[in-house]
Parts: structure tokens; C-alpha cells; sequence
């Protein structure tokens, strides 16, 4: 049966409108009626006027009306609900028939239309002749109208048309058809709507007034049926509250029907059809509460009231019907934007009709047993087509009142009985029904009814043997109830799930369910652990489990015949994920250390307990480890023997509650180094790999029994645990260690002199010296300064060296390979060019191509540098004086101190002088006073250096730059040459230079050769003529000789007044003879200005010069008697 | 907080069956401890209608759930050990309602050195008074 008996009809659940018929209109010729046809009857939107359109072709025939009864005194109702009523006044019987009829105005053949159109109206009102049915012609016109009351022809042909046709004016229209066609449908809709609600009100009265004539004792069925009538036109009237009142009315008429076996179905039939009118008004009125108090009335009425008894099922049949409707109506309404709650909303509804289902189903076993043929003349001929709602089609129109026929009554129910049981698959409408409500329930966050749902469905899947789903279904489930550790209703369903998986056959999930019914956690009786212990036991040997308990016998066959080819299937190895599972065997694994270096074997302990209630064994045992590159697997105590005795390695075999623990080492790779390694996974082995193997795979995390602890690890510290064994709940799992570098055997050593001195190259040494146990290949060393933040430019301060030549930084010295227990020195310089701290940094790397920067050994290095000397400068005028200024063209002596400030001594390899340009040395060829000279700190080495100055200059003159090559002591190094410039001298000019050559010494009673020169060296004052006037002051200490003979104008001796021209030189030569031995003053040369006032020379300036320019004592060696050396005289 | 503890009690005396469901949401207030809606203590007169009973409680945790979240957000009054009707069907109610007596056995129970919070109830004086309690001889 494709529909059940209580699915309710159509046009009950239609929403009712009030039904217009449209006459007159030939849309299939006719594209002006198409359009106007279309207008009306498409689009229709909520906003439109609530009727309904039906297309009347000219000739239609309406119901035919019943004759007039005046009397009901007589008349005995044959049921309460007409079949046919409701569809007459939704489809067939229209409020208004509306006659479309083509005519202006100014139609030329006006007469003759217009009374056409009378005749129209005519026919029409004699179709409906009895009917209150209102009738509205309109006219389609051509030309659009003018305004109301200018149009007198218009107005005037209305009125007689009005009269031809017997019409109201009001039902007269007028639709031009050209534009706006649809705001003319729109208002014309709305006038058909008000004649409409006219009509069905006319009729809604005409009903209450039948109901006047009725009396109580005969006429309940009708006051039901009245009411129900009244209701329904008051909704086709849209007035819900008129109509709700009418349906409450009817309803609680029909409650006070006298119920029997024989009336049960239609009482209930027709209660329920008012139950769901009143409950969806309800809710469209926004009254849910009273739509749920209603419905719970209606069910809590009903409940009890099952009829005959051998249609039970036919009852939860229906009450199952009611609470679907209703969860429909309450979700529409929900979708209409009604809140619903946690607490209240369809799901529940959905739960129940599952369950009336549910209960219909048990029924329908108990009852429909014996029933296997369907009886002939088939009694249920015609039950679609009975007059009323709800009744037998044995024994249609009967009064209730009346005793059944007991032979028909019998051939009924058995084939109401057979249809129940073959043509109804009640798990298939449980399932429909489950699905609903755990949808609603998943909706109203109720995820554990939800589950609850999820069970019974896979209950009801069980019992229409799909097995497969069912386990599906419930091995979805066993996870959340795990969690919840409700292990009463885990054991309930892992019994389901058992069967499920024995029947069909699914070994996989055989093994899984029993080793988690195995578990500690299921509440399962020892016999019954026994029996699935053995059962698992015989899977893997490969032969056929025993059945589960409570199977049907006939399903026994079929599971039998597929696990014998399931266990001869060959590759027989079953993976069983452990994770989500509450298993009789638990793991756990850990590293024992955070971090393992690189040439440390790596340890995982890792701890097994079986809470089996049977010793176990298994047969292998593995850990697999992943890294980021790569997963390995590491077996854990492998038995000596081969696979052949595989299966019984003593150190797998579990007892009941034994826990164990393994420990598996292993060194970790190379390539792994910095990275983290983890616990993948352990995997243990159940039965042999030649028969069938289970392999149990852990995740290690102790995640699979983390639900046995909750929340508080720390609180399985106080459970007791037996001695001198693991305490297996108190591992702490720990699933990543990180393989870290190992400790380097290459030994590094830098060795250097601290401090390092300015401008130096300073050495560093790197010693490298392999203590590893092989060779040590592609060695790299990387050298690096270090800023250390306040120098930012410390690589132009100093800078790094491995030969002469500037290398970039970081400085790569490649070492190469190192042999076992061999040395390598390597050399490499800093200079640095500001005092102050520097960082080196040194790493050596072992740059094999695998593994960079692994073994890297790093030194730092701090080097202070430090200034070697000072160096200073002084003059001297050539007596040895120091002097502020030079002359010009008179020498003067330029002396370099080089005070030795370094703590180590320093050898000067060379110094040099070098002059700028202005300045000329006196001496042909300046002579390093201070080459190999060894300083110590504190020494100071100085050398002088005569030089003159070409011409006078306003700035003091810059000497030029001294240069000193040094080293220090002991170092076979470079040398360094450092700079420093000359102190500047102010130079003055002077016009005249007097010199004075004089042997070093001179021998008494011997001669003295004076030789004066007068040099004048002014241009500026050049053929001035100069007039000095020299003068010798004698003293009794020599006897001078006379002056030279080249003297033109000498007048006095010893007083000679001569004149020197510009850029000339004159030279006056004396002969002195000292008659005293030791130092003696010399004779004082004194120059005299002439009185001519031109010269540019003053006599102050003249007494300074000679001061500063002539010495003024000189030494006299005394003189061995009779060989009196040969004095040089002056010629 | 996923939090409750419950105790499921039946009552078979009359056809109309009563299953309370105690919640002590008192653990809540203790603040650190949390478990994770795993019975303590189920009790059923009869035995038939256990499985049943078990099935109702625990989808009567989703109520729970949802108000204690709720209460958590909107209130920190947790002084209010009733949670009022947790589950209503055509023929069973289930209320959570607090009998003091049941709370003071309660406690007696958690504060037995032995006892792991966590675990189910096992303990006889418990029985004793529980089954009291439902046969109405408390």
C-alpha cells in the first residue's frame, strides 16, 4: 500500500482559498484572454488577495445541488465527515463565477452584444441555479476609460446592461486590456475576494442555521459535521479565529461521541483531522502554546482508546501518524520564524511517532502471525471511495449503533491484518521517523538523544536485517558513550554491534568489538568474556566464531556460510586502531629524555597492560618512530628463534592485569639532528602471520586510555597499584624528544698575544687538533668580528687578514681534512686602527656536504688593542735652544721623541723624514738615527734632523711627516709602518743671515780661522744698498790679526763698516789667536746699523740675529809643548 | 564546564515512573574538579528497566549541559541545586531534584580517603540509604 490509511488527505492539508471561476475566456485562441488569463492565475505572491482562479469552460457543470431537506427529524447521519465535501468547496464549487465578455462602450453592434451577454449571465445562473453563488461580468474593452461621470454613454449603457443581466452594479467591471494590465487584475482580484468572503459568509450561516433543527440524541455525528463545516468556510473566508472557535466547537462534539470498536477508526479519523486544522490555526494565530496543550489533549484522549483489539497495530498506527503531523506543523511554523527550545521542539514530536511506530511494529508481529492468505471476495473493495472519512468498507454508512456482521467483521480485520503485515515496512517508517527527530535533535543541541536516536535506528536497521548499516551506525556511536564512560549502555550496544558484525560477517570489526568487550570497562558476565575470547581465538585460527547469543535461527545459515569464506581469505591480517577504542589491552610509550644527542642511543620504554581476563600472547612486538623525513620501525623484544616458534615468545604472553614494560633503543640518524623524532606508533601483533594476525596499533600518546583518567591525571596517584610492577596509570607518556648535536672531539685553541697594538698585524693563531676516532673531513673555519652595539663602523676599524691581502668578513679559512690525532695551525692577523676592545668570533664547522654546521666548536675572543708609542716633536735653534719660530733660510733643528708606550719591547727598523715641500734639509742625506733600535715600554728613542726653510709664510708651516717602521721584539712578522705628522713652525723672515764657521775647537797660541758671512737674503729690498758696520770687541783673550786683506774699506781694525747687496753673500775672515786653553769666550761681532733710515732692518732685530746665530765660546785645547800644530791661517 | 555529576535513581512503585536525577552541582563551585558527565551512581528498582533508565538520564544531560553553560554565562549564583524539569516525554519525568539526605551520603562518600573522584559509587551504606530513599522508607 502506497499510502497509509491515515495519511491525510490533500485537501485537508491545503492551505483553503476561496475559489473563483473565471467563464468565458478562450485562452487557447485568444492571446488577449491568455494575458488577462495569466494575470490572474500566475505570480501568486503572499501579498495578493488569498483566492484561487479555476478556468470554467462556457459549458461547465457544477455540483449538482442536493434537494432541500426541511426536516431533520427523520434523518439518521450516515457518518460524521463527507469525503467529497471539502474538495467540492475547494475545487469545485466556486464563491464567485466571474463572466469575461468582450464589449466597448461604443461598440457599433451595442444592441446585439449586450443582449448576447444577458444571455451568458443567463446560462451561467441557471448552472447554478439554488446556488448562492455570485456572479460578475466584466467587460474587456479595447479603449481605456475615462474618468467615473464623464463618460455619460458609458454610464448610461451600464446601467441597461445592468438591468438586462439581473446585475448588482457593483459586479460589473470593466478591464481595458491594453496597459497596466496587472494593476486591473490586482484591484479586480481584491473585488472578487470581497464577494467571495460575502458568499462563504452567506453559507457559513445557512450551515448554522441546519444546525438549529438538530437534536442531541440522533444528530451528534452532525453537530460534529456542522461545526467542521462552519470552520472550514470561515477559513475559506480567511477568519481564523472564526473558524478556530468552529473547530474547537466541533472538537470537543466529537469528544462527547460515544466511542465503540465499531465507530473507534472514524471517531478517530475525523478527531484527527479537526486536531490538526485547530493546531495549525494555532500556530498561525501565534498561539504554540495552546497548539501544544491542544495536541497534547488530543494524544493524552486517545491514547487508551485503541478500538479492537486486533487492530492494535492499526492504532499506534495513528497515534504515530499524529505526533509526525504534528512535529511537521511545529517545524513549518518554526521555519515561519516561531522560537522553539532545547526543551520543546519537533524533534520530540518525531521521537514519539518513531516510537508509536515502534510499537505498531510489535503489533503488528503479535497480531498479524497467523495471518498469511487474504481473503476473497476481498473485503476492502471500494475503501477508497467511501462516502464518509474513517469507515469500514465492509460495512460503509453503518450507524455505530448497529452489531457488526461478525463472519464480514472477521474477513475484514484479517485482511486489514495481511495488508499490515506485507505491505507495511515498518522499519523502514521507524528509520523515516528516527531520521526526522534526530535531525530536530541535532538542531536543538541535544547531541546524547541524538545518539540515543542514532542506537534505535541501528536497532531498527538490526531487525530489518541490514546489518551492515547497523554496525556502521553503532560503532559510530560507541565512541561518545566511551567518553562518557557510561559503561552500562556501552556493553548494550558493543552486544548489538557484535551480533551485527557476526552476521555479516566483518571480521574487522569482529575483532575490534571483541577485543573492546574484553576490555575492563564493559560490563560484560566472565561466561560471556570467555565465549568472545574463544571467538576471537578461532578467527585467528582461522576457523569459524561461535554465533552470538539471541540470533535468529534462520539468519544462522547465511552468517555461517559467509565467515567460511571470509576466514579462507588469504591475506588475513587485520589492522585495528586502538586509539578510540577501550580495549583490553592498553599502551603506553615514552622517551626517557627530552633531548638525545646525536651518538646517544635513543630510549622509548614503552608499557603494555592486557586486562583480558585469558592470557594473551602476542606474537611481535614494534615501535614505529617518525621523524620529519622518514617513519622507521623498530621491533621490541624480537624472540631468538625464527617465526616458527614466533608465536609463543614467553616475554609477549600476558596474564590477566600483567603489565609490562620494553625498552627499545636505537641510534638515531644523522639527518635528524636539530629536529624533532617521535612515538608514531606501537604495534602489537595478535596471532601468527602465517594463519591471521590483528595488529593492534597504539598511538603511544596514552590517548586511548586518557579516558580513564578524565580531566585529573593527578588523581590516579592514589590508586593502588600492585607491587614490583609498572605503574601503568601513572606514565606519563611522552610522545617527542628532539635528537640534538652531539659534543665535538675537535679540539680548537687560538693562541695570541694580548694586547694587540695599533696598526699592528697582530698574529692569532688557530690550532685545530682532531681527538675524534676518525678522520675529520672538509673543516672550515669562520672568523667574524663582532660589533658589540656601540661601534658601528668596527669593520673599518679594524680588519681581518689571513694573508697580506684584505679578506671580506666573515673570513673563511678552509682547513680541509684533519687525520685522527694530527694538528693543524692556522695563521691569521688582525689590524685594527683604533684603540679599544675587539670580538672575534671563531667557529669551525665540519662542512661535510650532508650536514651543515654540525660539530661546530665556537670560541670567542676578545683582543684589547693598545698604542705602541707616542710620538713628539721639538726645535732647536742650531745652538741647541729651543726655539718658537724659525727664520727664514736659517736652519733650525727639528727633533722626534718616540716614547714607547707598549707593554712588549718593539725593535725600530727603520725611521724616515719626509719633508714637504717649503722645507729642505740641510744635510744632503737625512740618516735614521733610530734604526734597530730596541725600545721598552717607557723608553724614549730621538732624532734630529736640520732643515731650513726656503721662504717666510703668514701659516705656519707644516714639516712634513715622520714615518717608523717598527715590530715587535721577538716576532718574525711584517712590520708595520706608522705615520705621524710634523708639528708646524711659525717662520719669520729676516733680510740678513750671519753665519759663522768655526773648527770645533781650537789650540792655544794656535789660530783661529773666523769666517763671517753676511748673507743678505731680503728680495724684496734688493739694490738697496746695506751699510753695516761690523765690529770686533777685542779682548785681552786673543790677539787678532788683522782683518782681511780683501776688506776695501776697512778703516779701523777690527771695526770695518761694509755694505751687503741684495742676494749676496760677504764673508770676513778673522784669525784669532788664543793665548788661554779651555772654554773661551770668542770675540762678540757686533752690527751696526748706518744711520740711513732705509733700511729695513732694525738694530734690535740685528743684536737678536747675532745672539741667536753666532756661538759664543769655543774651546781651546792646551798644546803639547814643542810640536806646536801647524795653524791654518787665513790667507 | 562540562560538569555534573549524576546519580539516577528509579522509582518502580508506581506504574508512573520517576527517575531522579541528582546533580550536584556543588562540585562545580569546587572549581577545579570536572568530570565528564560519567554516571556515579545508578540505582534501579527494576532491574528490566535499567537499560532504559540509563538511555533517559543520560540523554537528559544535554538539559544539563545547556543550563549550566547558561548559568555560567548569565550568573554566578550557583547556589540553586535544582535545575527544574530536565526531560519531559508522554511517560516519563525526569526532575533532578536534591534530596538532602542523598547529598549528605554524598558526601561521605567523596570524602572517604579511598575513593578517587572520578569513579563510580560503590559503597553500601550508599545503597542502603539510595534504596531507601526510593522505596520511600527514608
Amino acid at each position: 500500500m502506497s499510502t497509509d490509511v491515515f495519511d491525510f488527505p490533500p485537501e485537508l492539508c491545503s492551505k483553503p482559498l476561496a475559489l473563483i471561476g473565471l467563464t468565458g475566456l478562450d485562452t487557447l485562441n485568444n492571446a488577449v484572454h491568455r494575458a488577462i488569463w495569466d494575470a490572474f492565475s500566475s505570480n501568486r505572491r503572499q501579498y495578493r488577495a488569498p483566492v484561487k482562479f479555476k478556468l470554467l469552460d462556457p459549458a461547465h457543470e457544477f455540483p449538482p445541488m442536493k434537494p432541500k431537506r426541511t426536516s431533520y427529524d427523520w434523518y439518521i447521519p450516515k457518518g460524521i465527515l463527507k469525503r467529497n465535501w471539502m474538495n467540492k468547496h475547494l475545487n469545485e464549487l466556486p464563491a464567485v463565477v466571474v463572466i469575461f465578455y468582450e464589449l466597448d462602450w461604443d461598440d457599433p453592434l451595442w444592441n446585439e452584444k449586450s443582449i448576447e451577454c444577458a444571455s451568458r449571465v443567463q446560462s451561467v445562473r441557471v448552472a447554478l441555479e439554488g446556488r448562492s453563488t455570485r456572479i460578475a461580468v466584466i467587460l474587456v474593452q479595447q479603449t481605456a476609460p475615462l474618468p467615473t461621470g464623464e463618460d455619460m454613454l458609458a454610464a448610461e449603457r451600464a446601467t441597461t446592461l445592468c438591468t438586462s443581466c439581473e446585475l448588482n452594479a457593483k459586479s460589473l467591471f470593466v478591464l481595458p486590456h491594453g496597459d497596466h494590465l496587472q494593476g486591473y487584475t490586482h484591484r479586480l482580484e481584491n473585488a472578487f475576494y470581497d464577494l467571495a468572503q460575502n458568499y462563504y459568509h452567506h453559507e457559513a450561516r445557512n450551515v448554522k442555521s441546519h444546525r438549529d433543527h438538530l437534536n442531541k440524541t440522533t444528530h451528534q455525528y452532525l453537530f460534529v459535521r456542522h461545526l467542521f463545516k462552519m470552520g472550514f468556510l470561515n477559513e475559506l473566508k480567511q477568519e481564523g479565529h472564526a473558524a478556530h472557535k468552529n473547530y474547537s466547537q466541533a472538537y470537543s462534539s466529537l469528544l462527547d461521541l460515544r466511542m465503540v470498536d465499531t465507530n473507534a477508526l472514524e471517531v478517530k479519523t475525523v478527531a484527527g483531522f479537526i486536531n490538526y486544522k485547530l493546531c495549525k490555526l494555532m500556530f498561525q494565530l501565534s498561539l504554540p502554546r495552546d497548539a501544544i496543550a491542544q495536541f497534547r489533549k488530543h494524544t493524552e484522549f486517545f491514547k487508551n482508546r485503541i478500538g479492537p483489539k486486533e487492530l492494535t497495530f492499526e492504532h499506534h498506527a495513528w497515534m504515530s501518524k499524529q505526533f509526525c503531523v504534528f512535529g511537521d506543523i511545529f517545524d513549518e511554523a518554526i521555519r515561519q520564524g516561531l522560537p522553539a527550545l532545547q526543551t520543546q521542539h519537533p524533534g520530540f514530536y518525531y521521537q514519539q511517532a518513531a516510537q508509536h511506530a515502534a510499537d505498531r511494529k510489535e503489533a503488528c508481529l503479535e497480531l498479524c502471525k497467523a495471518v498469511n492468505v487474504y481473503p476473497e471476495p476481498d473485503p476492502l473493495a471500494g475503501m477508497n471511495q467511501l462516502e464518509f472519512y474513517g469507515q469500514r468498507a465492509w460495512r460503509p454508512g453503518k450507524l455505530s449503533a448497529e452489531p457488526p456482521d461478525p463472519s464480514k467483521e472477521k474477513l475484514g480485520i484479517q485482511a486489514l491484518q495481511y495488508q499490515e503485515k506485507h505491505r507495511v515496512n515498518h522499519a523502514m517508517v521507524v528509520i523515516g521517523l528516527l531520521g526526522s527527530a534526530i535531525t530536530q535533535f541535532k538542531t536543538y543541541r541535544c547531541p546524547r538523544m541524538r545518539r540515543h536516536l542514532v542506537v534505535q535506528m541501528a536497532e531498527e536497521y538490526y531487525s530489518s536485517r541490514d546489518y551492515g548499516k547497523a554496525l556502521t551506525l553503532l560503532t559510530h556511536m560507541l565512541w561518545d558513550y566511551r567518553c562518557e564512560k557510561w559503561w552500562c549502555l556501552l556493553t548494550n550496544i558493543l552486544t548489538l554491534a557484535l551480533s551485527c558484525a557476526y552476521l555479516s560477517a566483518n571480521m574487522q570489526d569482529y575483532i575490534v568489538l571483541s577485543l573492546e568487550a574484553l576490555g575492563i570497562s564493559s560490563q560484560f558476565s566472565p561466561e560471556q568474556k570467555t565465549r568472545i575470547f574463544n571467538n576471537v581465538m578461532k578467527v585467528l585460527k582461522k576457523t569459524v566464531p561461535d554465533p552470538e547469543p539471541d540470533i535468529p535461527e534462520e539468519e544462522l545459515k547465511r552468517a555461517r556460510d559467509l565467515w567460511t569464506t571470509a576466514v579462507s581469505a588469504d591475506p588475513l591480517a587485520v589492522a585495528v586502531d586502538m586509539t578510540n577504542i577501550t580495549a583490553c589491552v592498553e599502551s603506553k610509550a615514552r622517551f626517557t629524555q627530552l633531548q638525545y644527542k646525536a651518538d646517544q642511543y635513543v630510549e622509548i620504554e614503552v608499557f603494555i597492560r592486557s586486562c583480558c581476563p585469558h592470557p594473551l600472547q602476542f606474537s611481535r612486538l614494534s615501535v614505529t618512530v617518525n621523524s620529519p623525513s622518514y617513519s622507521s620501525e623498530f621491533a621490541v623484544c624480537e624472540s631468538n628463534s625464527k617465526d616458527a616458534h614466533a608465536s609463543d615468545n614467553p616475554l609477549l604472553l600476558f596474564n590477566c592485569n600483567e603489565v609490562r614494560r620494553y625498552v627499545c633503543q636505537f641510534l638515531p640518524d644523522v639527518q635528524d639532528v636539530g629536529k624533532e623524532i617521535q612515538i608514531g606508533s606501537i604495534l602489537l601483533h595478535l596471532g601468527s602471520d602465517q594463519e591471521c594476525s590483528a595488529i593492534l596499533r597504539f598511538s603511544g600518546t596514552g590517548a586511548e586510555s586518557a579516558s580513564s583518567d578524565g580531566m585529573c591525571p593527578e588523581l590516579q596517584h592514589f590508586r593502588q597499584s600492585p607491587q614490583n610492577v609498572p605503574d601503568f596509570d601513572n606514565v606519563r607518556p611522552l610522545a617527542t624528544a628532539e635528537i640534538v648535536p652531539q659534543d665535538s672531539h675537535l679540539q680548537l685553541e687560538i693562541s695570541h698575544d694580548l694586547p694587540a697594538l695599533l696598526g699592528e698585524w697582530y698574529p692569532m693563531r688557530m690550532v685545530l687538533v682532531n681527538k675524534e676516532y676518525h678522520r675529520i673531513t672538509g673543516i672550515t673555519a669562520h672568523v667574524n668580528l663582532q660589533t658589540n652595539g656601540d661601534e658601528s663602523n668596527i669593520e673599518q676599524a679594524s680588519k681581518l687578514y689571513v694573508t697580506a691581502e684584505l679578506m671580506p668578513l666573515p673570513v673563511i679559512i678552509y682547513v680541509g681534512d684533519l687525520e685522527q690525532d694530527s694538528r693543524v695551525e692556522k695563521c691569521f692577523y688582525l689590524r685594527a686602527h683604533r684603540v679599544g676592545n675587539r670580538n672575534i668570533a671563531v667557529k669551525v664547522g665540519q662542512g661535510t656536504q650532508r650536514v651543515e654546521n654540525s660539530y661546530v666548536q665556537e670560541k670567542p675572543i676578545s683582543v684589547p688593542v693598545v698604542k705602541p708609542f707616542d710620538i713628539t716633536a721639538k726645535f732647536f735653534s742650531l745652538k741647541f735652544e729651543p726655539i718658537g719660530k724659525a727664520f727664514v733660510k736659517e736652519p733650525f733643528i727639528v727633533m722626534s721623541y718616540v716614547n714607547c708606550t707598549s707593554p712588549c719591547p718593539l725593535i725600530i727598523e727603520d725611521s724616515a723624514v719626509e719633508l714637504s715641500q717649503q722645507v729642505s734639509s740641510v744635510d744632503a742625506e737625512i740618516q735614521s738615527q733610530l734604526q734597530s733600535l730596541r725600545l721598552k715600554s717607557g723608553e724614549i728613542g730621538a732624532e734630529a734632523v736640520c732643515v731650513t726653510v726656503g721662504e717666510a709664510r703668514d701659516q705656519p708651516v707644516a714639516l712634513g711627516f715622520y714615518t717608523l717602521k717598527w715590530k715587535r721584539e721577538g716576532s718574525e712578522g711584517l712590520v708595520t709602518s706608522s705615520s705621524v705628522t710634523l708639528p708646524t713652525v711659525r717662520v719669520e723672515s729676516i733680510p740678513l743671515y750671519v753665519e759663522m764657521n768655526l773648527p770645533a775647537h781650537g789650540w792655544h797660541f794656535g789660530c783661529i780661522l773666523y769666517v763671517l758671512h753676511n748673507c743678505a737674503c731680503c728680495q724684496s729690498i734688493n739694490k738697496m744698498k746695506h751699510s753695516l758696520l761690523p765690529q770686533l770687541f777685542g779682548c785681552a783673550l786673543y790677539i787678532i790679526a788683522r782683518l782681511s786683506v780683501l776688506q776695501e774699506y776697512a778703516t779701523r781694525w777690527c771695526t770695518l763698516q761694509l755694505r751687503i747687496l741684495p742676494e749676496s753673500i760677504h764673508k770676513m775672515d778673522y784669525n784669532l789667536y788664543p793665548l788661554l786653553s779651555g772654554l773661551v769666550a770668542l770675540p762678540r761681532l757686533r752690527l751696526t746699523v748706518s744711520d740711513r733710515s732705509d733700511i729695513p732692518i732694525r738694530q734690535p732685530q740685528l743684536t737678536e740675529l747675532l745672539e741667536r746665530s753666532l756661538p759664543s765660546h769655543v774651546f781651546v785645547m792646551p798644546q803639547g809643548k814643542g810640536n806646536p800644530a801647524a795653524v791654518k791661517v787665513a790667507s | 564546564m562540562t560538569c555534573s555529576v549524576s546519580l539516577a535513581l528509579s522509582n518502580v512503585k508506581s506504574m508512573s515512573k520517576c527517575i531522579v536525577s541528582y546533580i550536584l552541582k556543588l562540585l562545580i563551585r569546587l572549581g577545579c574538579i570536572s568530570f565528564q558527565n560519567s554516571p556515579k551512581y545508578i540505582s534501579c528498582l527494576n532491574p528490566e528497566l535499567e537499560l532504559q533508565f540509563q538511555y533517559k538520564v543520560h540523554t537528559s544531560l544535554d538539559v544539563v549541559e545547556e543550563k549550566l553553560s547558561s548559568i555560567g554565562k548569565t550568573s554566578s549564583d550557583v547556589r540553586e541545586l535544582y535545575l527544574g524539569l530536565l526531560y519531559s516525554t508522554e511517560e516519563h519525568k525526569m526532575y533532578p531534584s536534591m534530596f538532602r539526605k542523598l547529598h549528605t551520603v554524598y558526601t561521605d562518600v567523596v570524602c572517604n580517603p579511598f575513593y578517587i573522584p572520578g569513579d563510580p559509587v560503590v559503597s553500601k551504606s550508599f545503597d542502603t540509604t539510595v534504596k531507601n530513599i526510593m522505596t520511600g522508607n527514608a
